[in-house]
């Protein structure tokens, strides 16, 4: 392999890159950022960067000059030519490669609809300097729509600025960082009363109002207003593919769909698969296209999968392992490569609680609180799906979550030995809520 | 070769990522602290610097792995 293109440069993308060179590659490696910024990480920045603990600096990810590498920044690829072989940019450069890493993470989800100014999202440094510059100029009615992790952790931020910001934070599905299933959720939302937010849970929103042309009110499904200065839209993300449409790969979901190797798999169209070479085809998504592996939050990765199929991931040390196991792959091709083996995990924290996660929790029918008293702000749930371990979380007790790892490695090389596949493949955690309206 | 662990304390914020990775080197205590287990086994040096690297704050370094 003589030249590798990683498209993409998040944590995903600069960990194939350092992978790459690591592990002996070195022929022309090039990559690619829409973003200006050098590459930084993204968890510090609703927590220690809000909070101003942290700055740009402090976050930033290794970079061109760590991996000998030609960087191109502030250019996006618009399309991808597999039969040439060609990433396209912008500029309208075209990148030949042998090898390519797709690991184009997400975009925040934006509002469905027209916002007016002060209505932000959250999900690179740009937007939480504009967060920040907001409130130091003296904004001090937040309201938080959408109560996931990352709007869960700004109104932590906020409020705990000490600078008088009321923070309420909507939720039309009822309860904060639902996805995690349990109790765990219902702790989250006492902490934050406690701490000062008020919570609007169970109310869709229907729309922002304004005046001249800023946000002045958020309006719920209820038809009551809320007054806001700055309103965040924190209802998840989409994945970064727009610019693989008629590639060939398979998008489902809008994700990009990888085999157990992380090898991308391509759309089933007859035909066009002999001509590119295409190994292994298996199943309705086609084959695998060989030369491109896949890795992040983009990826949906068939070896990462509850008992409905295949689930998207959006966690940091998945982004971190996927990266690297996809560069590795790419070198090794497919024949050689090794099937992604990694035990989910994920943390956040807020409120003074530190969450952190192994497994699939919330993908469980059984939850059982098994350290620790329900509703304490000290506790570890275990979620169990037909009697098997699915998924752990933790509430400040941290300490008992390798021992949940180890069983969940254990469950799954008993499974595979067993032959028990976890169900048909296709039907992925993919829901796009229904915001807006009168969700509830 | 040895593997020499230093913990940039100021920095670990407790988040255990490392000791889902090795957890024969890395544990949490009650107050979710890190504990490293001193002059881990050659055989682990490959182990130890993966969890430096799952450690999202960077705040493993290792030497001689
Ligand atoms: C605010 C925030 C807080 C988080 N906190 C936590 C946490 O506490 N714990 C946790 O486990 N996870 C957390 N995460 C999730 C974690 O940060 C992500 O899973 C991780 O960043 C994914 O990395 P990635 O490289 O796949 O994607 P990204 O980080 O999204 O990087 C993709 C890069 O590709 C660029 N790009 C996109 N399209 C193109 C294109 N066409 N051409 C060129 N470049 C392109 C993007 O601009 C971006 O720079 C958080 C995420 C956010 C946003
Ligand atoms: S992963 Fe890093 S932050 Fe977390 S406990 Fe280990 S050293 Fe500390």
């Amino acid at each position: 392999m003589r030249e590798v293109v990683v498209v993409g440069a998040g944590l995903a993308g600069v960990r194939a890159a350092g992978e790459l060179r690591a592990r002996g590659f070195s022929g022309a490696l090039t990559v690619v950022s829409d973003e200006v910024e050098l590459p930084y990480d993204r968890p510090p920045l609703t927590k220690q960067v809000v909070s101003g603990t942290l700055t740009a600096d402090d976050i930033r990810l290794a970079g061109a000059e760590d991996f000998g590498a030609r960087w191109v920044r502030g250019t996006a690829a618009v399309g991808l030519d597999r039969e040439r072989r060609r990433v396209r940019l912008a500029d309208g450069v075209e990148l030949p490669y042998d090898g390519l890493v797709l690991a184009t993470g997400a975009r925040a989800r934006a509002w469905p609809g027209e916002v007016p100014a002060g209505v932000l999202t959250v999900r690179g440094l740009d937007d939480v300097r504009a967060l920040r510059a907001a409130v130091d100029g003296g904004a001090r009615e937040v309201v938080v729509v959408g109560a996931g992790f990352v709007g869960v952790e700004l109104a932590s931020s906020l409020v705990g600025l000490g600078l008088g910001v009321r923070v309420t934070l909507l939720e039309p599905f009822g309860r904060p960082l639902r996805a995690l299933g349990g109790t765990v959720p219902d702790v989250v939302a006492a902490a934050a009363r406690r701490a000062g937010v008020e919570l609007r849970m169970g109310i869709g929103v229907r729309g922002f109002r304004a005046e001249g042309a800023r946000v002045a009110g958020v309006e719920s499904a209820d038809g009551s207003v809320l007054p806001a200065e700055v309103a965040v839209v924190a209802i998840g993300m989409v994945p970064a593919t727009g610019w693989l449409v008629g590639s060939g790969l398979a998008l489902p979901g809008g994700r990009v769909h990888c085999d157990e190797r992380l090898f991308a798999r391509t759309a089933e169209v007859p035909g066009v698969a002999g001509a590119l070479g295409e190994v292994g085809v298996t199943g309705a998504a086609g084959g695998i296209d060989p030369r491109i592996v896949v890795a992040g939050d983009v990826a949906r990765c068939d070896a990462v999968r509850s008992a409905d199929g295949p689930v998207a991931l959006e966690h940091w040390s998945n982004a971190a392992a996927q990266g690297e196991s996809a560069a590795r792959n790419l070198l090794a091709g497919p024949a050689a490569a090794g099937s992604y083996a990694h035990v989910p995990s994920f943390w956040t924290s807020a409120f003074g609680l530190r969450i952190k996660s192994v497994g699939l929790p919330g993908t469980g029918d059984r939850v059982v609180v098994e350290e620790g008293e329900p509703g304490s702000e000290k506790l570890v749930e275990a979620h169990y799906r037909a009697g098997r371990l699915v998924g752990a979380v933790s509430v400040n007790l941290g300490k008992r979550l390798a021992g949940y790892a180890r069983r969940l490695q254990e469950e799954r090389g008993a499974a595979e030995a067993a032959g028990v596949s976890g169900g048909a493949p296709g039907r992925g955690s993919d829901e796009v809520p229904a915001w807006g309206g009168a969700a509830g | 070769m040895t593997v020499r662990i230093s913990v940039d304390y100021g920095l670990c914020d407790g988040l255990g990522q490392c000791a889902l990775v090795a957890p024969e080197v890395f544990a949490l205590d009650d107050d979710e602290q890190l504990v490293v287990t001193p002059d881990p086994a050659p055989e682990l040096a490959g182990k130890v610097a993966a969890a430096a690297r799952a450690c999202p704050v960077r705040a493993i370094s290792v030497e001689g792995a």
